[in-house]
């Protein structure tokens, strides 16, 4: 028995020291933007009422805007972030249908095909005086449909099937995000020239965060669909009941739970993202991140300040934590995982 | 089978990934192996692999190696060690578990530039708390974001408080499929606790463990954000990593080719450590399985 109890103490403790150091960030980040600027130049403070003196001026300066805009930046991290989210889940979950109740297959050699003749023919056409951009987009018009053709004819090699296509989704997460941010800047870029802007745009943003969070969704989504009973789409199938009626009015409702969940991780990646926006906004849709990242370059050690910037990032994604948690409590942590 | 209703499902999404992810990588595979730069604009010219040799010839780029792979293996090794004893201790039934689980999922959803602020508020050298701490304790105040060592401890430990969670979240879910007689069994024998984990919790918890170590390791090569605002790379460029090394590269100075060569050297660096990792682990996993 005592043997029990001393190892539920050593438990209790564990979970303890790792809860309070988990905590005193966010306390610290919470107390200090109600600080006044003495309580934080003369030293650590810890206790409010007691150390110090709470105020609210920190947030009324950052809600009047008198120390740079924060609404602005707050308004497009929420606009990409939801239309990111509801694009990439829409298209995601059609694809990760699609992986789940059909079979794929796709020719090796194909897909090889389709990488010499992109990479030929951009620079055959540029070669043949076309710009950049227009380069690009002809040699990717004609490489994508021969090699769809190529992909129906008898090749030698190995044929890649459904779960191939989804590691080749999920690849495009494990490669070091700096290698296709450095090529969608370029090509953003390029694109800007031939009349159409992408850089610093919500478009541009948008398309961007719906392409590198489908990965996620495709390879979260197919293990909840994985999960539905195939009865009811049969019967429905039975009666003739197109596929996306299908889809649309009886597979997503039912995986609810599951697209709520992805949604949420969705979100959260997008609103945290900071590389992408470094490189690809310099103005007009800059997101929070990087504001953030701005704070303290332009104003010193104003931590009151820069506190209250913290807390406007971070509140929404404590709100989003609590509501995962509580989908969590309801089973869902072993489907996601797994 | 003959379905092409297929098509219409997977296209939009197949097109959205084709268009923005990959073939730009084909235009900056291209570009790596030119002499391109936009500030100041000169010729776009075809120059091999001068790039590549150019970059494995320099110490900067070996020393942001290094200094990525220490900041991958320490952090990635405390947020095992941590948080597999977390995850146990939850997985044990203690008092709190609620609150202790929420609580744990937190730092994982913050952004890391949110949380790399917060940590230069606490590192303060005078008026953050943990400078705070060490005097009340008698030692002096430490220089975490100005002296070199101190500033990688520090993005250590930012990156532990971060992601650790992760650990904690997918070993907890491995717990939980464990079969419970075999520990009734081990008790009927009286198999000490630690005989017990070495005995049956972590061989059964391998596979999961060899996945959360590999995702976490590849996720930790990436990291920018936290060195970013942290230190900047500094002091010198002690503490910079490849992403920021890139970065400063591509839009300080606008070298083009050369950043989209040190890009794909970097995807070599993991597509390298990746296959090497699973060859290494695969004997020990087949033989379990």
């Amino acid at each position: 028995m005592s043997r029990h109890q001393s190892s539920r103490t050593v438990t209790f403790a564990l979970c303890g020291i790792w809860f309070l150091i988990t905590i005193f960030p966010f306390y610290w980040t919470f107390i200090t933007s109600f600080k006044p600027p003495t309580a934080v130049n003369g030293g650590a403070t810890y206790l409010p009422f007691i150390d110090f003196e709470p105020t609210m001026k920190a947030y009324v300066d950052a809600w009047s805007g008198s120390r740079g805009d924060f609404f602005t930046p707050f308004l497009n991290s929420t606009l990409i972030g939801i239309s990111a989210t509801v694009l990439a889940v829409l298209l995601g979950s059609m694809a990760a249908y699609a992986l789940v109740r059909f079979e794929f297959r796709v020719r090796l050699l194909a897909g090889a095909a389709f990488a010499a003749m992109g990479i030929g023919g951009f620079l055959l056409f540029q070669y043949f005086g076309l710009s950049r951009a227009q380069a690009m987009g002809v040699s990717f018009l004609l490489a994508l449909p021969s090699s769809v053709l190529l992909n129906r004819l008898r090749l030698p090699g190995p044929v890649l099937g459904n779960n191939d296509v989804v590691f080749w989704f999920v690849s495009q997460r494990m490669f070091p995000p700096i290698v296709t941010a450095f090529a969608l800047y370029l090509r953003y870029a390029e694109i800007g020239k031939d009349g159409f802007r992408a850089l610093d745009t919500y478009r541009g943003m948008t398309l961007c965060y719906t392409s590198f969070s489908l990965p996620i969704v495709v390879w979260l989504m197919r293990d909840f669909f994985q999960a539905l009973p195939v009865e009811i789409e049969e019967a429905a199938l039975v009666d003739d009941v197109p596929r996306l009626r299908i889809f649309f009015e009886i597979v997503l409702p039912m995986a609810r739970p599951g697209l709520i969940a992805t949604s949420l991780i969705t979100l959260g990646f997008v609103w945290n993202e900071f590389l992408f926006a470094l490189l690809l906004t310099t103005s007009d849709w800059q997101t929070l991140p990087i504001i953030l990242s701005g704070q303290n370059s332009y104003r010193g050690d104003e931590w009151w300040a820069i506190s209250v910037a913290a807390m406007v990032s971070i509140t929404p994604m404590l709100v989003l934590a609590l509501f995962l948690a509580r989908l969590m409590r309801s089973g869902l942590s072993l489907g996601a995982i797994k | 089978m003959r379905d092409p209703i297929k098509y219409v499902f997977i296209w939009p999404a197949f097109l959205v990934v084709l268009i923005v992810a990959l073939f730009p990588l084909f235009y900056s595979l291209i570009v790596s192996f030119q002499h391109m730069r936009l500030v100041p604009p000169v010729p776009t010219r075809f120059i091999g692999f001068d790039n590549y040799a150019k970059l494995l010839s320099q110490e900067r780029f070996w020393s942001v190696i290094g200094t990525t792979t220490l900041i991958v293996v320490c952090s990635v090794t405390v947020q095992y060690v941590v948080g597999f004893a977390v995850a146990l201790a939850l997985h044990g039934k203690v008092v709190a578990e609620r609150l202790f689980r929420v609580t744990f999922l937190l730092p994982m959803l913050m952004a890391p530039i949110a949380v790399a602020m917060v940590a230069r508020m606490l590192f303060h050298s005078t008026v953050g708390p943990i400078n705070d701490f060490f005097s009340l304790v008698g030692l002096p105040n430490l220089p975490f974001l100005t002296k070199a060592s101190w500033a990688l401890g520090a993005i250590i430990s930012v990156e532990v408080w971060q992601w650790t969670p992760f650990v904690i979240l997918m070993m907890l879910a491995g717990l939980q499929t464990l079969p419970g007689e075999v520990y009734e069994a081990a008790d009927l024998e009286n198999a000490t606790p630690w005989q017990q984990f070495w005995g049956i919790t972590f061989p059964m918890l391998l596979p999961i463990s060899v996945a959360v170590i590999f995702i976490r390791v590849i996720e930790s090569f990436k990291i920018l954000d936290i060195v970013f605002v942290l230190t900047g790379g500094g002091p010198g460029i002690s503490t910079e990593t490849l992403t920021l090394f890139a970065y400063q590269e591509g839009f300080k100075k606008f070298n083009l080719g050369y950043t989209s060569a040190l890009s794909f050297l970097f995807l070599l660096v993991i597509i390298i450590f990746g296959v090497v990792y699973l060859a290494v682990l695969r004997p020990t996993l087949e033989k379990r399985s």
